[in-house]
Parts: structure tokens; C-alpha cells; sequence
């Protein structure tokens, strides 16, 4: 039986949250899945949602502009900006929306850890200076979701596993 | 002033704190567990008391604190709730991820034949 392994999160300080989970995939692999746009849209929408890619530079000054289209019609522009870029290792990024002028401040800082060959660690530390940004990101790529829903999608990926 | 800035005060943040573990003081009484001056300490409070982290009623002539539960609340909710998506989100690459392993080993599986 093929279990998934656990996400673990710690709250360095009261702005800060990392949240990390072991991966049964070599470092490479996990890092395409992040920073190519197909494979992107296969997992990183939420549940219900399907992600278009408008532009992508994965390199540091460079973005990821994308939209998420919700299952009631409605659609959230996220734009990424990468500060730092260290293939196949480290993500610096900060997140907001479209807006040039919106004043959001949440950091991301994702480390791919090879554990072994087949094995790799990802760390995300998310730095946020207001609640209100914390908010807005929250809001905006998470979208609403009800907690029975992880549980569904669990559920679906471990039968599309199994089959 | 901004929820985070308020907490990132070592002072500020000792004030939450005992404020979790007492519940309501007196501003005099938090004075006191301070070396600060007493208008420092009221500075203190009122910015906690603007970022909604700590409520004041007046009483007599006392001003008492108390944590404000909808600040408090806000945080974790939000911090709880991309907790959440994270952990969806890591769900669907997983399955993303042994679907493409698969993929490379079905196509050197047919390599070989």
C-alpha cells in the first residue's frame, strides 16, 4: 500500500510558518514540477480549479503570471515574482496580485532537499508582515475551501494511485 | 499598526502573554511587571490595542486590559487556513509526481523490449 507522507508545520515566530513535507521523487523531478507551467496546472490548482499560465520566467527579477478559474466562474490573477533562483535547490518569491500598486509583502522562501536518490525533502517558510497579507494570499490562491474537500481529494488521488 | 509589527516588540509581546495567562489586568498592574516607564507601557498598549490584540474598559479610575479574541482569532484562522491549501496543494503533487515516475518507467520498460 502506498501511503502519502505527512505535512508538517512549525511557527518560528508569529509571522513566520513552515510548512514541510518528504516527497518519494527524486530532486529534479520535484523541481520541473514546480517551475514548469504544464506540469504546474496539473497540481496546483485547488480543488475545482483550473489554472492558466500567462507568462513564466523562473529566474530571478523574473515572474510567473497565472490565473486561476474558480467553479463558480470566477477567476483570481496571481502574479509571482521570483528574487532568487537556485536550480535545483531554492525559491525565493514573493506573491501578490495583478495590480502593480496592490502593497502585499509575503515572502516565500521553498527548499528542495535531496534525501536520497528518490527522496527529497521540500521546506516552504512563508514570511508575512500583516495579517492582512496573510489574508490576501490565502484568500486569492487558495481560494474557499472546506476542510471535507482535502479529505475528497485525498481520497481521489489515492484511487488514481492505486488504479 | 499592523497586527505582526505589534507582536514583533519583545515588550509588546510579553504584555500578550501574561495578559493570556491572567486575564484581565489593570494597566497599573502591567506597569509594574516592567522596569519600562509607565507611559512607555501605556504607548505599548495602545498599539496593541489598535492592531485589536487587547481590548480596555474603563472602571473607576482604572483602565483594564484584556486579550481581544477577534485579533488573536484572525491570525490563526488565516495562518490555519494556508496550512490547508499547502497541504492540498502537496496531495495533488504527490499524485502528480508518481504519475510522472510512472510515466519514465513505463517508457524504459518499453526501452528495454
Amino acid at each position: 500500500m502506498i501511503q502519502n507522507h505527512k505535512t508538517i508545520s512549525t511557527r518560528p515566530s508569529d509571522r513566520e510558518l513552515i510548512i514541510s513535507r518528504i516527497f518519494d521523487a527524486p530532486r529534479a523531478l520535484l523541481w520541473s514540477a514546480w517551475t514548469d507551467p504544464a506540469q504546474l496546472a496539473q497540481w496546483f490548482g485547488p480543488d475545482g480549479f483550473s489554472i492558466t499560465t500567462h507568462h513564466m520566467s523562473v529566474k530571478p527579477k523574473g515572474q510567473w503570471r497565472f490565473i486561476m478559474h474558480g467553479p463558480d466562474g470566477r477567476d483570481y490573477k496571481n502574479r509571482i515574482d521570483f528574487i532568487e533562483v537556485k536550480e535545483p535547490e531554492r525559491l525565493v518569491y514573493t506573491h501578490s496580485g495583478e495590480e502593480e500598486d496592490q502593497d502585499v509583502e509575503f515572502q516565500t522562501i521553498t527548499t528542495f532537499e535531496s534525501l536520497d536518490s528518490n527522496t527529497t525533502r521540500l521546506t516552504m517558510l512563508s514570511l508575512f508582515k500583516t495579517a492582512a497579507d496573510l489574508k490576501f494570499v490565502v484568500e486569492n490562491y487558495g481560494a474557499e475551501e472546506g476542510g471535507k474537500q482535502t479529505i475528497g481529494r485525498l481520497a481521489e488521488h489515492l484511487e488514481k494511485i492505486r488504479a | 499598526m499592523m497586527i505582526f509589527t505589534a507582536l514583533a516588540d519583545p515588550t509588546r509581546f510579553r504584555i500578550v502573554e501574561m495578559l493570556a495567562l491572567n486575564g484581565r489586568m489593570p494597566a497599573s498592574q502591567i506597569s509594574q511587571k516592567f522596569t519600562t516607564s509607565a507611559p512607555a507601557i501605556s504607548q505599548h498598549l495602545k498599539v496593541l490595542k489598535e492592531a485589536h490584540l487587547v481590548s480596555v474598559e474603563i472602571n473607576a479610575q482604572q483602565r483594564i486590559y484584556r486579550l481581544n479574541p477577534e485579533g488573536i482569532a484572525e491570525i490563526e484562522y488565516w495562518i490555519a487556513k494556508l496550512r490547508q491549501i499547502w497541504e492540498r496543494k502537496f496531495d495533488a503533487l504527490d499524485a502528480h509526481l508518481k504519475q510522472e515516475l510512472k510515466k519514465t518507467q513505463t517508457s524504459s520498460k518499453e526501452r528495454k523490449k
